[in-house]
């Protein structure tokens, strides 16, 4: 088991001019059907750094680590470790050249204690005999006490926080001998504190040899954590920087990147001319009081995708966004509206009407169009035809039918006239929606909820995975709800969607909304955390 | 309210969503589907060929003398038509809960309450005329089984109750309770067995005029078009077909999926529940501790095979009706013991899983 002791002096990369890398990516490409996740990317990391991966969502980071650890193998380029090339086919072989890897969703056994955690898939499984426990649990402690990362051996993992669940993945690694450790979004469910000593074990370990690559798209966490940052965007190797060298800013501006940044100005242009045309916002329709998804108490640390303390207003004729990386509580945030979980505290009105515990048929009702985030998850039903799909949350209402019979008639009359308006591109209403492609899958979800008319709209990530042509499709419905009188919330990570639609932008960091000026930069760096460095600044 | 069932259902017939995609796709593609469950009954029946061989028998001799013996003379298809009426019955009821993807297995238990509190009324019920007795008795009966299913559709929408083992162990418990009676408050106080007084004559159920099969079966013959226009035609029908291929979409649609869970449950109990009555004013005449020989069970494999549609229901229910009685010929015929007819209807849901699978991959 376990590190050898004789290990080489560790030799801090970034002391020396050009120094060896212990792991060198040459040219990697991976792609996934049709779509180039990485494209000819280098990285280097040497011994002893922490090394932050950067990028939006989608950039193609977990891609390139999933290769190293073996989990994917890329279509071409090379993989060297200590200057010798290496083909993994498995993570198993991975773990074998001194790779940990730290996934987002841990990957403990709750009902096991730390130390049975720990000799789990390790390579001791496959003798007949299990190794000693009492052996096992003493390595950890001490593999702990080397590092810093302070567990009890023999308590059961679901008792643990989750900060000491992550501890005890990353003491996993070590007990296998890992000398290159990645962790993929690791603050991403840690409270503030837990993150400030997260950081620091992970400097320690690095002191002691050990090389870390951080996949996260935090940027203070990045500078305040990382010795180097790479920065992918599409796929690619952007730049490699020394942490001292850069700043927030630039970083923010690499991930967005120059040609979009290019792009979004006809964009802007675009967008300010309809924000003045449009007439201007009128009364209130949606006010969120105070909301918050759990308890303070209960949030520490443990569920960190939860939101807290959101109050804003939405009125008539307003696109309010709520921008955010993913897994910043927005999802939750949604599902709260949608009618789908219920706020453990604070308000949520509807015009005058409480809606705070209504259920999602009330708020249909009321006259609220969703287009929820995960649209085969929550907005279609592929078993059933394109006609059907568009009818299905109103089957039991004239002019559809009542409450003991359907008319086929009118569900295919509307099908037929959806179909027409949002140019959906079927055959007929009577095909079946799992042939649709996605962007008329979303016209479909789009259709449904536009068709009536509605005093509030929410938007959720309203063009993922959308084409071009679609995404403008989608863009332009939405726009004409707000000139119509609707008022919108949209939910989105898309940067140039924030920038293209919003009258009034919010961003959601760690479950808090901060009020942001229509700008790129500020919005990205909001998006990173930058903009709110004094946590639970509320936002009005 | 997420139940994490998933990888508990045993009988999870993979990805409904596309098999139903399929069928909305058109008749051709209903055809098909058809087309292999019928694949995977001939299938089964190859493999239990083998079987019977190598049990001593000749195979094609067996199977010859199955189907004389099942379809042979009038007499024989009134006993295979017997066994198909509860199995119909409540393979209908099945077909309801299957395709709204919750998993009735306690059909045996609803069965049995239709029986016994349907006995129950038949025999101390004062009514002397069938037009009313009967009706009441099959109302009686299926309210009964509808009460004994509405408990596992209310664990299951209140406290997320896994279905499958409350209605499994729902069985038990509606056993017991049947055996307890018949053996104290409603034993036959001149006889030596433990069963219940015989039912008055109001409450026996007639032949089919030219068959010695009761009329129970024209009951579920009539209820095959009724239970297709309610899936066809009613919000309830539809609601439950959605919430079979997308359950987190019919609830984002504003259906009450709760309460539609404990509707489809007091459905299927319901069509057990008068299965059991039926079977209690037919073949038994009284209420005994084997009123059933295990029809509740039997019906999900009706259910399957006929991949939860109302007409493919009566197909199976007549295919499995002839099989079980077509084991008893062969055992006489052919002394091979019965249970091997028990392996085919195994080897058909096995097939049909097995089918499925091939069939996507396929595409």
């Amino acid at each position: 088991m376990g590190r050898d002791s004789d290990r080489p002096v560790p030799d801090h990369g970034l002391d020396q001019p050009n120094p060896a890398p212990l792991v060198a990516m040459r040219g990697i490409t991976k792609r996934f059907g049709s779509v180039t996740a990485v494209t000819g990317a280098d990285f280097d990391l040497h011994s002893g750094e922490i090394h932050a991966l950067l990028g939006e969502n989608g950039a193609g980071k977990t891609t390139l680590m999933n290769l190293l650890y073996g989990l994917e193998q890329p279509d071409d380029g090379t993989i060297l470790i200590d200057g010798d090339p290496v083909s993994f086919r498995s993570a198993h072989d991975a773990i074998e050249a001194g790779i940990g890897m730290v996934h987002q969703h841990f990957q403990l056994v709750p009902r096991l204690s730390v130390a049975e955690n720990v000799i789990l898939g390790a390579g001791e499984g496959r003798r007949i005999r299990l190794p000693d426990l009492t052996e096992v649990a003493e390595t950890v402690e001490e593999l702990g006490r080397r590092y810093g990362l302070g567990v009890s051996a023999t308590s059961l993992v679901t008792d643990l926080s989750v900060g000491e669940q992550q501890r005890v993945e990353i003491l996993r690694a070590l007990y296998r001998g890992a000398r290159i450790l990645i962790l993929d979004e690791p603050t991403a469910t840690l409270s503030p504190v837990e993150i400030d000593h997260l950081i620091e074990q992970l400097q320690g370990m690095a002191g002691t040899g050990t090389a870390i690559v951080m996949i996260t798209h935090h940027l203070d966490e990045v500078m305040t954590a990382a010795d180097r940052i790479t920065v992918l965007r599409a796929g690619v190797n952007v730049a490699t920087l020394p942490a001292e060298t850069t700043s927030p800013l630039e970083l923010a501006r690499l991930m967005v990147g120059r040609e979009v940044a290019m792009l979004s100005e006809v964009g802007e242009a675009e967008a300010a001319a309809n924000r003045a045309g449009s007439t201007s916002a009128g009364v209130s329709v949606l006010t969120l009081q105070d909301l918050s998804s759990a308890s303070e108490a209960g949030a520490r640390g443990e569920h960190a995708r939860d939101f807290f303390d959101v109050s804003l207003e939405v009125r008539a004729s307003e696109i309010v966004t709520i921008a955010g990386v993913e897994g910043n509580g927005q999802a939750e945030l949604e599902a709260v509206l949608c009618g789908l979980s219920e706020p453990a505290s604070g308000r949520i009105h509807l015009g005058r009407a409480d809606v705070t515990d209504a259920a999602p048929r009330e708020l249909l009702d009321a006259g609220v169009g969703m287009i929820p985030s995960d649209r085969y998850r929550h907005g279609l039903i592929r078993g059933l035809s394109v006609a059907e799909n568009l009818v299905y949350d109103r089957i039991d209402k004239p002019p559809y039918g009542r409450r003991l019979w359907i008319d086929p008639k009118a569900v295919a009359a509307r099908g037929a006239d959806l179909v027409g308006r949002f140019s959906i591109a079927v055959r007929g209403p009577s095909t079946a929606a799992s042939t649709l492609s996605g962007g008329n899958a979303q016209k479909v979800v789009l259709a449904r909820a536009l068709g009536t008319d509605l005093q509030l709209l929410i938007a959720a990530q309203p063009t993922r995975g959308l084409d071009v042509g679609a995404i403008e499709f989608v863009w332009n419905q939405i726009s004409e709800q707000r000139d119509s009188g609707v008022a919108v919330i949209l939910i989105t990570t898309d940067l140039n969607e924030v920038i293209a639609l919003s009258d009034r932008c919010f961003v959601i960091y760690r479950g808090r909304l901060v009020e942001t000026p229509l700008d790129r930069e500020a919005i990205g760096l909001a998006m990173g955390g930058a903009g709110s460095r004094a946590e639970g600044v509320p936002a009005r | 309210m997420t139940a994490p069932v998933k990888a508990m259902d045993p009988l999870d017939p993979p990805d409904t969503d596309r098999d139903a995609a399929r069928l909305a796709a058109g008749w051709s593609a209903r055809l098909s589907a058809l087309g292999l469950s019928a694949a995977a009954v001939a299938a089964a029946f190859l493999l239990g060929g083998i079987l019977l061989a190598l049990a001593g028998a000749n195979p094609f001799q067996a199977y010859a003398d199955m189907v004389s013996g099942t379809f042979g003379s009038r007499f024989d298809v009134s006993l295979v038509l017997v066994e198909t009426a509860p199995l119909l019955l409540i393979g209908l009821g099945l077909a309801v809960a299957f395709r709204a993807r919750v998993w009735n297995i306690g059909a045996e238990g609803q069965l049995l309450m239709g029986a016994l509190v349907g006995g129950a009324f038949a025999i101390y019920a004062p009514i002397g005329t069938r037009a009313v007795m009967i009706p009441a008795a099959c109302v009686v009966g299926a309210l009964a089984g509808g009460a004994w299913g509405w408990i596992v559709g209310f664990l299951r929408a209140r406290w997320s109750v896994n279905e499958v083992i409350s209605s499994l162990l729902l069985n038990y418990v509606a056993l017991r309770i049947l055996e307890y009676t018949i053996r104290k408050p409603l034993r036959d106080p001149v006889g030596f067995q433990p069963v219940s007084e015989t039912l008055p004559d109001a409450a026996r159920l007639p032949d089919i005029p030219g068959l010695r099969t009761h009329i129970g079966l024209l009951i579920g013959l009539g209820l095959i078009p009724v239970v297709a226009y309610i899936m066809r035609r009613t919000p309830f029908g539809f609601h439950t077909r959605m919430m079979g291929l997308n359950r987190d979409a019919t609830e984002a649609a504003g259906v009450k999926t709760g309460r539609l869970i404990t509707a489809v449950m007091v459905v299927s109990g319901a069509f057990a529940g008068l299965a059991g009555i039926l079977q209690v004013m037919g073949p038994e005449s009284r209420l005994t501790g084997n009123i059933s020989p295990g029809f509740g069970f039997t019906a999900i494999i009706v259910a399957l095979v006929a991949r939860m549609r109302p007409v493919g229901v009566l197909l199976a229910a007549v295919l499995i009706g002839a099989l079980t009685l077509g084991g008893d010929v062969i055992q006489r015929t052919q002394q091979v013991p019965r249970v091997l007819t028990i392996v085919i209807q195994a080897l058909f849901v096995l097939l049909i899983l097995v089918a499925d699978k091939v069939g996507r991959r396929s595409r």
